[in-house]
């Protein structure tokens, strides 16, 4: 195999692929990339055997078709540190040249044998959605997933399709955020599939463009995604998604509406006097506004007074963490946002239209 | 310059001779003497009109007997006292958090965050004495400083029932003539040595330079010199500042029965847990300590999935150390404790879904709990289960 490569293009399609590469394994194949040349150009494979990735690269002219499996790390390094505007890559055997102006590399790879087959998108799509859309609706939600959490299969955001319309939800017990948006589907089948964190995350670093479609099939307990550029798979996360539908809240009778900007900014500052993330800011809305409470006993106190665009029913005061309250209105994109109460120790309601809902569990303000 | 703290130390009165007297009305105003009366029997608190007698507490039980023929000896139910010093306790946290216990009757309170709030710090010792009296019938004995030595220094001035303040002007005056012994950490011993050596009050520490003072006492110079001169600069730490909570327990004689240290293990990790869920706190990791009667002590630590307050959470670890323990060789023991460390806050925050066996867990745990605080210790019991 024998391509020329443009460096940047190159550079930009292997630090993705990077992110799938498994960090440790003892298995030297799925520490590598696979090459593929072809009439079509250049295209880097990678998996850690739950999600693997196939990438086309940018301004490359093949000269010898072929295959060949390199040390993801290295090629990286390399491919980084070169000073060329071109690089070739050449390989016989096992053993890949990467060669400059300036430089020569000979890097020792693995038999392209020992690459695993990775899923391929065949077939229709169940639906499609446009990388602006599919992007709003993971990056509103995924940041609500838990961190490190076995207990329900929540280390995961779930997808679910019903004809046109796709709902994405994450939620780490404490609290859920869920998007709303519309896709094109080509089966009537309604769909639903909970996908890992890691899968989502790289999916959103292949889109450039806000217009291109995204393919969507999931399939044998598996999610594929395709771009023209790009498919990426990866396995579902098994088990149940806890019932979501029964923690939205629908009755709060304590309504507000707030300017985004100065609830961030009250949130903020109230934030700075409470010692642990997970220690609340008290708030107290009423129809003459929303004043937050917070205190470290050995630190002092904060008291920040908020306008209220709007405030409907009787006054309510509730405890939230403030970090919690700042991840959702942090991916807000509306100027305003509204507030649904119903009790002290009941769940509370951000929303920004009908396309964006967070729930969120208080803190017990004892 | 640091802002000058308010500093509270509440010391209940005859604290254990006090549950009593106010259970048994009948030995209102008699000597009475609280504690084991057995051949390792020691008094654990002398009501006043023992004190009369030259009863104390700590005193073997039967030396106070010798002096106080007509005492009554009583042992008090541990639930009692338990019962009282959490109302005590419920009292001094409602007025700040800052609450550092330093037994079952007696606490250091920082109310320099409070005074703007709740009126003067004498203000709110007032209010705690009172409010002590009026609902549980006792009372208590307010120290209020602008440190704890000094505050410790103030309660015991005017025992029982008093109210002493030492303000910074009133330092010059109260202390120099004071006797050493008064010294916070220094016992008997040390005051005979320092007796020797001359020094009989704390004026005849703070007639003596900084440098005399490293000369003569070493390590010790420094202490004197800023106790003998009323300063001491420790924080009030509450137990939610604190590393671990524990609790253990050392029996009047060895015990051989493993089922019975392994229920009193279980006593403890309930009064654990309850600790935690009182504090908002949930622990990562359990200790179990374990001292034979030869005083040789071993600890075996263990590691929760999740942090956690729930008692059979706790109880899961703590059992397998037991266990673990037992079926290796089990021995006397004469001292059993756990203790809940990698301690985390935020307890507060709530589930948005329900786990249904930790839920039930909570409400066992809420409910035991409650009846715990209303009735004892006794009121209420888990069984150990079988030693597996």
């Amino acid at each position: 195999m024998k391509v020329i490569c443009d460096r940047g293009a190159l550079v930009e399609s292997l630090n993705v692929i990077g992110g799938v590469v498994a960090a440790r394994t003892p298995r030297a194949a799925l520490t590598c990339v696979k090459l593929s040349a072809g009439p079509d150009g250049l295209s880097l494979s990678a998996t850690d055997g739950e999600i693997s990735l196939r990438l086309g690269t940018a301004r490359v002219e093949t000269s010898e078709p072929g295959e060949a499996l390199v040390p993801a790390d290295k090629l990286q390094q390399i491919v980084r540190e070169s000073i060329d505007p071109t690089l070739t890559l050449h390989t016989e055997q096992d053993v890949a040249h990467i060669t400059g102006q300036d430089s020569k590399f000979k890097v020792f790879g693995q038999p392209v044998a020992d690459f695993p087959a990775i899923p391929q998108f065949k077939g229709d799509a169940d639906f499609e959605v446009t990388a602006g859309e599919l992007h709003r609706l993971i990056a509103m939600t995924i940041f609500a997933t838990a961190r490190e959490n076995s207990r329900y299969a929540i280390n995961g955001v779930l997808l679910e399709r019903d004809k046109k319309k796709l709902v994405v939800v994450a939620t780490d017990g404490h609290r859920l955020a869920l998007a709303k948006g519309t896709c094109k589907p080509a089966t009537d089948e309604a769909a639903s599939a909970i996908v890992p964190t890691k899968a989502l995350n790289l999916l959103l670093r292949l889109f450039d463009d806000a217009d291109q479609t995204v393919r969507v099939k999931i399939a044998d307990n598996q999610i594929l995604f395709a771009t023209d550029q790009a498919e990426l798979s990866s396995n579902l996360v098994e088990g149940n998604f806890p019932p979501y539908k029964d923690v939205v809240p629908k009755d709060g009778d304590k309504k507000a509406a707030l300017s985004t900007d100065l609830f961030i900014s009250g949130v903020r500052r109230a934030a700075l006097l409470t010692n642990e993330e997970s220690k609340g800011v008290r708030m107290a809305f009423a129809p003459d506004g929303l004043t937050l409470r917070s205190r470290a006993p050995e630190m002092g106190e904060a008291e920040i007074n908020v306008d209220l665009a709007e405030f409907v029913g009787e006054p309510i005061e509730i405890g939230f963490n403030p970090g919690y309250l700042l991840d959702a209105l942090k991916v807000v994109d509306e100027n305003q946002v509204h507030l649904e109460f119903k009790a002290p120790n009941k769940p509370g309601v951000l929303r920004t239209g009908p396309n964006f809902l967070y729930v969120i569990m208080p803190v017990n303000l004892q | 310059m640091p802002t000058i703290r308010a500093i509270l130390h509440v010391d209940m009165d005859a604290f254990f001779a006090s549950v009593v007297q106010h259970d048994q009305p009948e030995l209102r105003g008699r000597p009475v003497l609280t504690g084991h009366d057995g051949p390792r029997g020691v008094v654990s608190a002398a009501s006043y009109e023992a004190r009369e007698f030259g009863c104390r507490s700590a005193m073997p039980m039967a030396q106070a007997k010798r002096l106080c023929p007509d005492a009554v000896v009583v042992k008090v139910p541990g639930e009692r006292i338990r019962h009282f010093s959490a109302a005590v306790f419920e009292v001094l946290q409602s007025v700040t958090p800052l609450v550092e216990p330093m037994s079952v009757d007696e606490a250091f309170l920082d109310v320099t965050g409070s005074v703007r709030l709740l009126g003067g710090a004498v203000t709110i010792a007032k209010d705690i004495r009172k409010r002590i009296q009026d609902e549980l019938g006792l009372t208590a004995s307010v120290g209020v400083s602008f440190n704890k030595f000094l505050a410790k220094l103030a309660s015991d001035m005017d025992k029982p029932d008093g109210l002493t303040v030492i303000a910074p002007g009133d330092v010059s005056r109260v202390l120099p003539g004071l006797a050493i012994e008064r010294m916070w950490g220094v016992g008997p011993a040390t005051a005979k040595r320092l007796r020797t050596r001359g020094v009989r009050t704390f004026g005849d520490l703070s007639a003596m330079t900084r440098k005399e003072l490293d000369q003569r006492f070493g390590k010790h110079g420094l202490r004197f010199y800023r106790l003998s001169r009323g300063l001491d600069d420790r924080p009030v730490t509450p137990d939610h500042g604190a590393k671990s909570i524990g609790q253990e327990q050392t029996f009047d004689s060895d015990v051989a029965e493993r089922e019975h240290v392994r229920s009193v293990l279980l006593g403890q990790v309930q009064q654990v847990g309850r600790r935690l869920r009182k504090q908002a706190l949930r622990a990562r990791g359990v200790t179990v300590k374990i001292r034979y009667g030869d005083f040789q002590t071993i600890t075996r630590s263990g590691t929760l999935d999740r942090a956690s307050d729930l008692t059979d959470e706790l109880w899961g670890v703590a059992r397998g150390l037991f266990d673990d323990w037992a079926r290796a060789g089990f021995a006397p023991v004469r001292l059993i404790g756990v203790s809940a460390d990698r301690l985390e806050e935020g307890g507060g925050q709530m589930d948005l879904f329900a786990d249904p066996k930790r839920q039930k867990r909570r409400m066992l745990d809420k409910a035991i709990d409650v009846i715990q605080d209303r009735f004892g210790v006794q009121g209420v019991r888990r069984g150990p289960g079988r030693l597996r």
